[in-house]
């Protein structure tokens, strides 16, 4: 039983009822979105044009790249090809870094043009789910550094993969809620 | 008792039952008063009496877990407490201070008080559970600082484990959290803001780490399972509950002035405060079904699974109920509020600290478990304390829907005493359910005085 | 299910999150340190009021009253007393200066302070400017 549960689930399962937490968290938040929207869908139309969604987009891309290296890194350890799993973690963490500067972008010209948390509805929901998210990017590279300084110092190798996989458990978690987040609040209407 | 100065815990455990007594007494007298109102006034009113019944529970809850440490620290240090001298002068300024505080709220007009401790120097009285002189304040502040400082050396030069490191962050965290009951801003929403950062990060926060290390030791002794495998869930336990416990500050904050977007953040992240209280129950079950070996002390074990199942109920689920700001908005500062409170603080607190002392006092009197006879008189004590304070929640649950309905969703809604008039029979229910409370108490304290014929040595 | 994760992942997850969510309240603390001004009333935070505050506090009339939902639940909401009394101050002070020295036989009765004018005028000035606090339409309705 255990083993099957453990091949199902990759890495320490400690990280998947952290996972399973916040997934908890931002569905919530997605279901209040929703049903929020559903009773003021003007005033989220109209806030809604006012996103960049080029810069969304170029995160999304960035965000799915950067998971695309983490499971190669996966793949590399499983190899027992450390230096190559490493350069993959690299990449992801500059992929990552990219997503925080783009989003900063964005965060930036939002609070220039006045917009904060009391704004209105929508922007209570962007500002805070986009920033609730953010967090979760930032925290997400400093667990995938913590694994790449681990590889350095040859924690890692074909059989001791744990600690890549929850790192990466992580990292898909956050790349798996920005897909979610990025149409609901850029694009649905 | 593999350490001498663990004995110091007895000081303590002794002081925190005699203020528990004092506490109950006072609740009584407050429940009375909900229904014949002149009653005691005007000697005794209300304010006073339900000050005395709050601060009762706060500061015997403190010695509760500073008997506690005192207790488990040094075993889990694997040596002898950094000063036992200290730990014993820190009891005596404590209660005398408590004391002369609990003495000061009866015997004169709290303005007066106010006046003799001078608190237009620097004005911290007058606010729900704070209304120490700011110059007791101050002496909680020594005193927890030289506790702090005695445990903290005693695990420093001692053995680290999960236990007693959780411990000591949750103490470190109660004496930090406590200095925000000395900023009082003029400002009514700045002054409500950051004295939630004591009263909720205490008890949805720091409190509860304190809470899971003295379960997670119980359970370890009791059961004898695996250090390991506990500290574990300690750990998992305990992380659940500062996620979700921190940001669940948010739900004070729906009308008291702050931004709006706390009624989301709020009501999101304190939905989820039931899952750790929801895995403590889990916990103390499994543990206690994978234990290795029948510890004599079963009453104990008792306590140890009463406070998963209560705290899941009183903090978890009563919590939870009204939570969510568009329920809180009809329920905020009605008898639900009170309901919440009386079965959380029960739940959570009084039992663990109960648990610890039903474990350790045995053993600080030189055996490993009371006699059967006392054990099961102990055992009658938790079913009676623990029935009625489910039974008191309940009442004041019907009274606060009643109360929110008659007053703030009828269509002819009723002023407030209109309301109170309505509701009065579940203010007398609950008043005997009070007193029956107060009949366990005598139980439980009788259970310490059964005669040690039939002893058991383990 | 404990055989599945280690203590040491579970330690990190207890630090990190910690950490992580204390930031979070950190930043959200600052944004309302940013809000709170423009629905805290403080414009009419006169030195009549903050007299008024001290004097609340100096007979702990929170031990039988609710501010804003937080208190006693013994006695009405004063939250919005001042709306609820007409919007008079004079309707406040009438009602503490005439509660009588020894209460209602049977029932509930607020004690007699003895404030003095100045003193009723400070009192009724705080619950008038606490009335004014942005508090998201609550109380549901006037009863409070």
């Amino acid at each position: 039983m255990t083993e099957t549960i453990q091949k199902k689930l990759p890495g320490d399962f400690a990280i998947w009822i952290f996972i399973y937490a916040e997934l908890m968290v931002f569905a919530i938040f997605f279901i209040s979105y929703a049903v929020t929207r559903s009773n003021h869908v003007e005033l989220f139309n109209e806030s809604q044009q006012l996103l960049n969604r080029t810069a969304g987009m170029a995160n999304t891309v960035a965000l799915i790249t950067s998971s695309w290296f983490v499971v190669n890194a996966v793949h590399a350890i499983k190899a027992g090809r450390e230096l190559l799993s490493a350069r993959w973690l690299g990449g992801a963490l500059v992929m990552g870094g990219l997503f925080l500067a783009i989003k900063i972008f964005e965060f930036y010209t939002k609070s220039v043009e006045g917009i904060t948390l009391s704004t209105n509805t929508f922007y209570m929901f962007y500002l805070s789910l986009t920033f609730f998210h953010f967090l979760h990017v930032v925290l997400g590279m400093v667990i995938l550094s913590v694994v790449l300084i681990n590889m350095r110092k040859g924690k890692y190798s074909a059989h001791e993969t744990t600690g890549v996989e929850t790192g990466a458990s992580y990292w898909h978690m956050v790349d798996l809620v920005w897909i979610i987040l990025f149409p609901l609040i850029y694009l649905i209407r | 008792m593999e350490y001498q100065s663990q004995a110091v815990a007895k000081y303590y455990f002794t002081a925190a039952i005699g203020l528990f007594v004092g506490q109950i007494l006072f609740g009584l007298i407050i429940g009375l008063q909900y229904v014949v109102g002149d009653f005691l006034f005007p000697e005794i009113p209300f304010n006073v009496a339900r000050m005395v019944h709050t601060n009762l529970l706060i500061v015997w809850l403190l010695f509760g877990f500073m008997g506690a440490a005192y207790y488990l620290i040094p075993e889990e240090a694997e040596r002898e407490l950094y000063s036992p001298a200290l730990a014993i002068l820190m009891f005596w300024i404590f209660l005398v201070a408590g004391a002369l505080t609990i003495l000061g709220y009866l015997l004169v007009p709290y303005s007066t008080l106010a006046d003799l401790t001078m608190n237009e120097l620097w004005p911290t009285m007058g606010r729900e559970f704070l209304e120490q002189p700011t110059i007791t304040k101050l002496g909680i502040v020594v005193v927890a600082l030289a506790f702090v400082f005695n445990v903290g050396m005693t695990v420093l030069q001692g053995r680290k484990t999960v236990i007693n490191l959780v411990l000591m962050i949750g103490l470190v965290g109660l004496a930090v959290f406590f200095l925000f009951a000395f900023h009082n801003p003029s400002d009514l929403v700045q002054d409500k803001f950051w004295w939630w950062w004591t009263v909720h990060l205490w008890v949805e926060g720091v409190w509860e780490l304190i809470l899971g290390s003295i379960l997670a030791f119980v359970l370890i002794k009791t059961t004898g399972v695996d250090r390991e495998v506990i500290e574990k869930w300690l750990y998992i336990i305990i992380a659940m509950t500062l996620i979700t416990g921190i940001i669940g500050t948010g739900h004070h904050y729906y009308w008291i002035g702050t931004p709006e977007y706390w009624q989301w953040w709020g009501s999101i992240f304190s939905a989820m405060e039931p899952i750790p209280f929801f895995m403590m129950t889990v916990f103390a079950f499994t543990m206690v079904n994978k234990r290795k070996r029948d510890h004599p002390n079963k009453v104990a074990v008792l306590w140890a699974l009463g406070t998963g199942v209560m705290a899941f109920l009183g903090a978890g689920v009563w919590g939870f109920l009204h939570t969510l700001a568009p329920v809180n908005y009809f329920t905020h500062g009605t008898q639900i509020t009170a309901a919440h409170g009386h079965m959380a603080f029960y739940g959570a607190y009084v039992m663990v600290v109960l648990a610890i002392i039903s474990y350790a006092m045995p053993i600080i009197r030189g055996r490993a478990a009371n006699s059967n006879k006392a054990q099961v008189m102990e055992m009658w004590s938790f079913w009676l304390m623990t029935v009625s304070i489910v039974f008191i929640t309940l009442f004041l649950t019907a009274a606060g829907i009643l109360q929110t309905w008659l007053q703030r969703i009828s269509d002819t809604p009723m002023t407030f005493m209109a309301a109170q008039d309505q509701i009065a029979i579940f203010y007398w229910m609950r008043e005997f359910a009070g007193v029956v409370f107060l009949i366990g108490l005598i139980v439980y304290i009788m259970s310490f005085f059964v005669s040690e014929e039939d002893e058991m040595n383990a | 299910m404990d055989e599945m994760f280690t203590k040491s992942m579970a330690r990190n997850i207890f630090y990190g999150g910690t950490v992580f969510f204390f930031l979070l309240f950190l930043a959200l603390t600052f944004d309302t340190m940013g809000v709170v001004p423009s629905r805290d009333n403080h414009e009419n935070l006169t030195p009549t009021v903050i007299a008024g505050k001290t004097l609340w506090e100096e007979n702990n009339c929170i031990g039988c009253h609710t501010l804003l939902g937080e208190g006693a639940y013994f006695a009405p909401e004063l939250g919005n007393v001042y709306v609820r009394f007409g919007n008079s101050t004079e309707a406040i002070k009438g009602f503490i200066k005439s509660r009588p020295k020894d209460g209602i036989p049977g029932r509930r009765s607020m004690p007699q302070f003895n404030f003095t004018d100045e003193e009723l005028e400070q009192l009724a000035q705080f619950l008038k400017y606490t009335s004014e606090i942005n508090t998201s339409n609550w109380p549901p309705n006037i009863m409070g």
